[in-house]
């Protein structure tokens, strides 16, 4: 997909010269040099592939990023629009390009973006089997426990995500799974990549897309990204009231920074999650740091 | 012999030559009823469907395809490259625009999915009203000199073949 979208002074070193395996982020910002993130470390891109050098480093232009977004938008930006005004348009492929412009409000309310002058682009992974070390821990008597994952940006809670709800399709678990993909990201339109027990309900906020998705899907797992406000936390109080576990993600640095995050000191108080799974960067994105239980107490330490 | 074939070869060829010329102003009306037409119902469609251009450029019928002279295929072919939007590529093939209109219809096709569904759609209405104008105006001269043409290949033949009896 990203051949489509980036011009060719950006894709062909990325593509000849970068390995895309490790490639986690491509940060684009009109008249500043292009950083790569790879594996935690940030480099510039050059002509000749990853540098150090700032002068060699390839510097984009304001045309250039607003033509990045016209194409991600396959020509046809009012069809984004919705995203847009969140600040994302998530292409083909599951590849979420964080947009910084200008913002337009009319009668206080968020209209559009536009005059584009940086992009960050994710590059969506598929890590196959980086849930298993954690998965019996998550799984109870044929029940998936309500479980948090936390970690900083980019520390791989959406792979991790993906990748649990693949291994419980892969072990025949036939839970109904409903994905409620707010972002577009979880689902990267592989087949199979949400595997073969799930139902996705895509950009829509994750109060109504958990109501809807529970009258009319009735799932047994609801899976989510990033939870965060406090219609997010009212959204698992609800589906965790009507007997429907949670699988979801939040951000967070540390157990000690989220026990102390006022938004979730009502679910916290009330035990919904019984485990937490803390990743962090610390050996690539991914690195399982502990499983802790409803009273954060280990599980289990790595 | 030979100069009744000559007579009637001068004759087919000035007849040509007058309808050629007729033929390129009734296409220049048709080509911007089409452009019209191409406003309103891209104006509708993004309105509610808010489906893709190339989707949309992509379903016109073949009538109205024709009338554009081969123009929604050449941005068609802009949206699956990766270089910029140019004029020459845009107009490939399209021999029969003034400079002025050209201009705005270049314009046009770089305007069209870069704005939110409000813009874009008073975009394309103000799209719509110079283009009416543009059709008004080769109706016109459709009616004015595509007629004429025709007939002065007419008169022009039959000139020459009464100075060759």
């Amino acid at each position: 997909m990203l051949e489509k979208i980036l011009p060719k002074e950006i894709y062909n070193p990325l593509v000849e010269r970068v390995s895309f395996n490790a490639l986690n982020e491509i940060r684009i910002r009109a008249d500043k040099p292009i950083v790569l993130s790879i594996g935690g470390q940030r480099f510039f891109l050059g002509e000749k592939g990853m540098t150090g050098n700032l002068k060699e480093a390839i510097i984009p232009s304001r045309v250039m990023i607003e033509d990045i977004v016209f194409r991600a938008s396959e020509c046809s930006i009012y069809s984004v629009n919705e995203q847009i005004k969140k600040g994302f348009i998530v292409t083909k492929g599951g590849i979420r390009i964080g947009l910084g412009g200008d913002m337009i409000e009319e009668k206080g309310q968020i209209k559009t973006m536009t005059n584009f002058s940086s992009i960050n682009i994710r590059i969506p992974h598929e890590i196959k089997n980086c849930s298993l070390p954690v998965f019996a821990h998550i799984l109870h008597d044929e029940h998936v426990h309500n479980t948090l994952i936390l970690s900083p940006a980019g520390s791989g809670k959406t792979t991790f995500l993906r990748d649990f709800i693949c291994q419980l399709s892969e072990r025949n678990y036939a839970f109904n799974v409903l994905v409620l993909d707010e972002r577009g990201e979880l689902d990267i339109g592989k087949p199979g990549s949400i595997g073969n027990f799930s139902d996705k309900i895509s950009f829509a906020r994750k109060k109504v897309g958990f109501e809807n998705g529970i009258r009319s899907l009735s799932p047994n797992l609801i899976v989510t990204d990033e939870l965060g406000q406090e219609e997010d936390i009212e959204a698992v109080r609800y589906a965790v009231n009507c007997g429907v576990n949670i699988l979801a993600s939040a951000h967070c640095d540390s157990i000690e920074s989220f026990q102390k995050k006022p938004s979730f000191s009502k679910i916290i108080e009330e035990k919904v999650f019984s485990r937490y799974v803390l990743l962090s960067m610390r050996n690539g994105p991914g690195t399982i740091e502990g499983v802790y239980n409803e009273n954060f107490s280990r599980v289990t330490k790595y | 012999m030979l100069k009744y074939i000559l007579m009637a070869l001068l004759f087919f060829i000035a007849l040509s030559i007058g309808a050629i010329v007729s033929a390129k102003y009734r296409k220049r009306a048709n080509f911007f009823k089409a452009l019209v037409l191409i406003c309103q119902k891209l104006n509708v469609e993004i309105s509610f469907s808010r489906e893709r251009i190339k989707t949309l450029l992509a379903s016109f019928d073949d009538k109205t395809k024709s009338q554009l002279c081969g123009l929604t295929e050449n941005y068609l072919a802009f949206i699956d490259q990766e270089s910029p939007l140019d004029k020459a590529s845009l107009f490939k093939g399209i021999t029969f625009l003034k400079e002025e209109e050209s201009d705005l219809i270049f314009l046009f096709f770089r305007s069209l999915g870069r704005s939110d569904v409000d813009s874009q759609s008073k975009e394309l209405k103000n799209f719509e009203s110079r283009f009416d104008e543009m059709v008004s105006s080769a109706s016109q001269e459709n009616k004015k000199y595509g007629s004429m043409s025709m007939k002065l290949g007419l008169i022009a033949g039959l000139a020459v073949i009464i100075l060759l009896i």
